[in-house]
């Protein structure tokens, strides 16, 4: 039996004897890749990834858990529309953080999707994102693959979203128009103006499409070019199922199966760049342990990570599971989170950019609390 | 009618917006060309929150037909006309191509929310109540119920329309218990899938092994963002009993008519319950919580008059006030507004406990004094755009360059609603419950202004009658932006920088 409260990093048997060749990591400053998958709506970890080694989550959940979840370890089996995910696992190219959470307790999405994008304890504190933050320090580029500049990437040197116009009989601005547009315009505004400017000189998009599985591709393309971006966001909303939300099948599944295409969308699109990437999700909270009265789950706190990406050299479940019976639970109702997910996040940006841990918390988060967990994930 | 201190103490400093079209952009959409300048501003402000305007027709020619404005009733009706001929279309023995071609012209024929945005365009550009109309943009976000199912498609035009239009005038009490109570609202926050734990729906289910019991999504967002919000510092109990007095408001609409038709288990629960009942009253007792339930101190019984109850609490309650007099004042004045600005408001509200027609007319008396600017929403300033300019909204040829056109059978088409969809501001869109953003940063993204720049070039080609330099002196733009616009190399240019210049983004 495996003792609460104990760190683990569990590799489990069958993902540890395959045989894919390690890719190093090394102390000389790589290009690495980060791509965050922000899921919004908060996802419901216990489902993704079932503790199945713990009886006590058959005693919480009765109908929300799926029928044949693969087996990864004594204690943690995955939802089997994770089949991508899966296979990344067994090749060493993927890992999983479970009982984590940004610091963040609340139950409100909003305020919770602000403490998860600023990096902030306190919702609404401040105007820049975690991520673009760490950009700043490491004077690096990225774009976000939507309509708006998410808070997440605020903050950087240079960034940029992306996200494809559909009206009819319009076309691309000319560049001539829009610097007479930008004369008018002050600060923040006149950046996005430039940069629009900028990029109408590098041609049409031949892209147009703009579903999560296409502006993955479109991010990978454009980060395994030679000056392309190196960080990217994408948005996966809908998490926020309070009803019906589907155990083997459903809409949570289905989430799940996006959520795997997109991984594995994102490796075939960065090619020999996969290498030097790290993908994690983020999400604002996770779900109540107990399902609701109408199949779901309500806001929670503790949920799981998911990472993926050449830069990781052994696939592991990282916990510190704290237990599902109620007494162990968060106010007798939430998976607590014993891992404070900005470590997660500390050690993707010390994997993929190179910063000291300590540089990380001090400056990035601003809180030197923070715990390294980076051997865990990237060791 | 009271006369409030603190608003006549406003109406003493030193009027702002000395230009009356800059002061029509400020609370509403500005005037166009065929619009009526006001000679006396404080009459056309008091019209503007007292007097009871019509709509305007589809083409501008005579008044919004009836036949368009659709009763809840009618909705259910159509969504059920609908869905039977979805049923039989689907035991057809006809290949999948031809099924969905006949499904779209039958949700077509039955569709009414094309009618709504029509509706909400052609009154932002041609109606006469335009501060009614941004109030009605403010409190739709407010109380945002996303759209993506079909059922909510059909009846967020009546929660927008018979709702809060109808209550802007009225006291938010009612407005508040009016929403709440809304089958869009109730079906959006899954209220529909709430049952109180023993209740008899409840044990019924779970007798049958089905899961049954409490939600509290629409609980935990009616104290979040409707009334007092995280700062009143309520308990995660409060949540749940709140849950617990909604119990039993809603019936899962979204398959509303198949489950009464057809599921045998709802019948012996909710007993006949005839659509029209539902309608009026979309209590189920026998989804209810029984016994008494306490929140935030106070205690409610058990039975359908406790919601009210509790919605009156909560408009009553000191958080409400002040979170709701910020938002109007961010919305209105800007992002900048001042806590001595926010406090005009907030003592209107206590004052007149909420009655909305106070509270409203003293936002816009806050508004003329004030020097803090507002970087307007996507529609906001598309819909100013058009109407300052001239533009016309609806084609009247296949060429032309107008938004919507009425086909020959009469019906609207789709490209109003999917440019609301492209500019990242629908009304209609899947969306979280907290709304739009009134943050600037929000809306500046290189994207958002690729489309601002496309929706300026297509409202050039809907023949605006003001070019982008009168546009210019009209609003007394900066001498930058004029600079600006007198170096565009065409009149397609020049419009495009007047539209997509900081002085009418931000007004």
């Amino acid at each position: 039996m495996i003792s609460r409260r104990h760190f683990l990093s569990i590799a489990a048997p069958a993902l540890a004897l395959s045989g894919y060749p390690v890719h190093g990591f090394t102390k000389e400053p790589i290009e690495g890749r980060i791509i965050v998958i922000m899921l919004q709506g908060g996802m419901d970890g216990l489902l993704a990834i079932p503790p199945i080694g713990d009886d006590n989550l058959f005693k919480q959940r009765k109908a929300l858990v799926a029928s044949n979840p693969l087996k990864l370890n004594p204690l943690f089996g995955i939802h089997p529309n994770f089949r991508n995910f899966s296979k990344m696992l067994k090749s060493n190219e993927a890992s999983i953080v479970h009982a984590t959470s940004f610091p963040y307790t609340g139950r409100s999405h909003f305020e919770g999707q602000n403490v998860s994008q600023s990096g902030s304890k306190l919702p609404f504190s401040t105007n820049t994102g975690w991520l673009g933050r760490a950009m700043e320090f490491a004077k690096i580029t990225g774009k976000a693959l939507s309509l708006d500049a998410p808070l997440l990437i605020r903050g950087a040197p240079e960034f940029d979203n992306f996200y494809p116009a559909n009206i009819e009989k319009t076309r691309s601005p000319q560049a001539a128009l829009l610097d007479l547009i930008k004369e008018t315009h002050d600060g923040d505004v006149m950046a996005a103006i430039d940069k629009l400017s900028r990029a109408s000189m590098s041609g049409p998009s031949r892209l147009r499409a703009r579903d999560p599985l296409s502006l993955a591709t479109k991010a990978g393309e454009s980060m395994r070019e030679l000056n392309g971006p190196r960080v990217a966001v994408l948005t996966i909303p809908e998490f926020d199922d309070h009803s019906s939300i589907g155990s083997t099948t459903g809409h949570h599944p289905e989430l799940f199966t996006l959520l795997d295409n997109v991984f594995y969308q994102l490796k075939i699109a960065l090619k020999e760049q996969w290498d030097n990437t790290i993908v994690l999700t983020t999400t604002e909270f996770g779900r109540t342990v107990q399902e609701n009265g109408s199949a779901g789950t309500d806001h929670g706190y503790g949920s799981v990570g998911l990472l993926a990406g050449g830069l990781i050299n052994t696939s592991s479940v990282v916990a510190n599971w704290p237990g599902l019976s109620t007494k162990d639970l968060y106010e007798k109702r939430d998976l607590f989170a014993t891992i404070d997910y900005r470590s997660v996040c500390s050690a993707c940006i010390e994997a993929a950019f190179g910063l000291d841990h300590d540089f990380i918390i001090d400056k990035v988060f601003e809180d030197k609390k923070i715990t390294r967990i980076y051997e865990h994930i990237f060791g | 009618m009271k006369i409030i201190n603190a608003i006549r103490g406003a109406i003493n400093l030193r009027e702002m917006y000395k230009n009356k079209n800059q002061w029509a952009r400020k609370i509403g959409f500005g005037f166009g060309p065929e619009d009526e300048i006001p000679t006396n501003i404080d009459v056309w402000n008091t019209k503007q929150i007292n007097d009871e305007f019509s709509l305007i027709g589809l083409n501008k020619i005579g008044l919004w037909p009836d036949e368009y404005n659709f009763s809840i009733k009618q909705r259910f009706e159509r969504l059920h006309k609908f869905k039977t001929i979805k049923e039989k279309v689907e035991e057809e023995s006809i290949g999948r191509q031809e099924k969905n071609a006949r499904l779209r012209i039958s949700k077509n024929e039955n569709a009414v929310h094309m009618y709504d945005t029509y509706k909400l365009w052609n009154s932002a550009i041609y109606g006469n109540d335009m501060f009614k109309q941004r109030l009605l943009h403010f409190w739709t976000n407010h109380f945002t119920v996303g759209g993506s199912n079909n059922f909510r498609n059909y009846v967020i035009g009546d929660l927008i329309y018979n709702v809060i239009y109808k209550n802007l005038n009225g006291s938010f009490d009612d407005l508040l218990y009016l929403v709440t109570t809304h089958p869009g609202m109730l079906d959006y926050l899954d209220n529909t899938h709430s049952s109180g734990e023993n209740s008899k729906f409840a044990k019924y289910l779970r007798k049958r092994g089905q899961t049954a019991g409490l939600n509290d999504n629409l609980a935990r967002e009616l104290l979040e963002l409707h009334t007092v919000s995280p700062a009143r510092k309520y308990s995660e109990t409060d949540i749940r009993n709140t849950a617990k007095v909604l119990a039993g408001w809603g019936l899962i609409v979204s398959d509303f008519v198949q489950e009464f038709n057809e599921k045998k288990e709802y019948r012996e629960i909710s007993r006949n319950i005839t659509l029209e009942k539902f309608v009026l009253a979309p209590y189920l007792k026998n989804k209810a919580e029984p016994g008494k339930k306490v929140i935030m101190g106070k205690s409610f019984p058990a039975g359908p008059k406790a919601l009210r109850k509790l919605t009156n609490m909560l408009a009553q309650d000191d958080f409400t006030a002040q979170h709701l007099s910020k938002k109007l004042a961010i919305h209105f004045i800007g992002e900048n507004a001042s806590k001595g600005e926010i406090k005009v408001i907030y003592d209107t509200w206590k004052e007149s406990n909420g009655d909305l027609a106070e509270v409203h007319r003293a936002t816009l008396n806050v508004a003329r004094t004030t020097k803090t600017r507002k970087f307007l929403w996507p529609s906001t300033w598309m819909f100013q755009s058009i109407r300052v300019s001239g533009a016309r909204f609806i084609k009247e040829s296949k060429s032309d360059g107008g938004f919507g056109s009425i086909k020959d059978d009469g019906r609207p088409d789709f490209e109003p609603l999917g440019i609301l969809q492209e500019i990242g501001h629908n009304f209609w869109a899947s969306r979280q419950p907290d709304g739009y953003s009134e943050k600037k940063l929000d809306w500046v993204s290189t994207e958002h202004f690729d489309r601002r720049i496309r929706i300026a070039s297509r409202i050039f080609r809907a023949e605006p009658s003001r070019s982008g330099e009168e546009i210019a002196d009209l609003l007394d733009f900066s001498d930058r932006t004029k600079l600006a616009i007198s170096k565009g190399r065409n009149s397609e240019e020049k419009f495009i920088i007047a539209l997509c210049s900081s002085d009418l983004m931000e007004i």
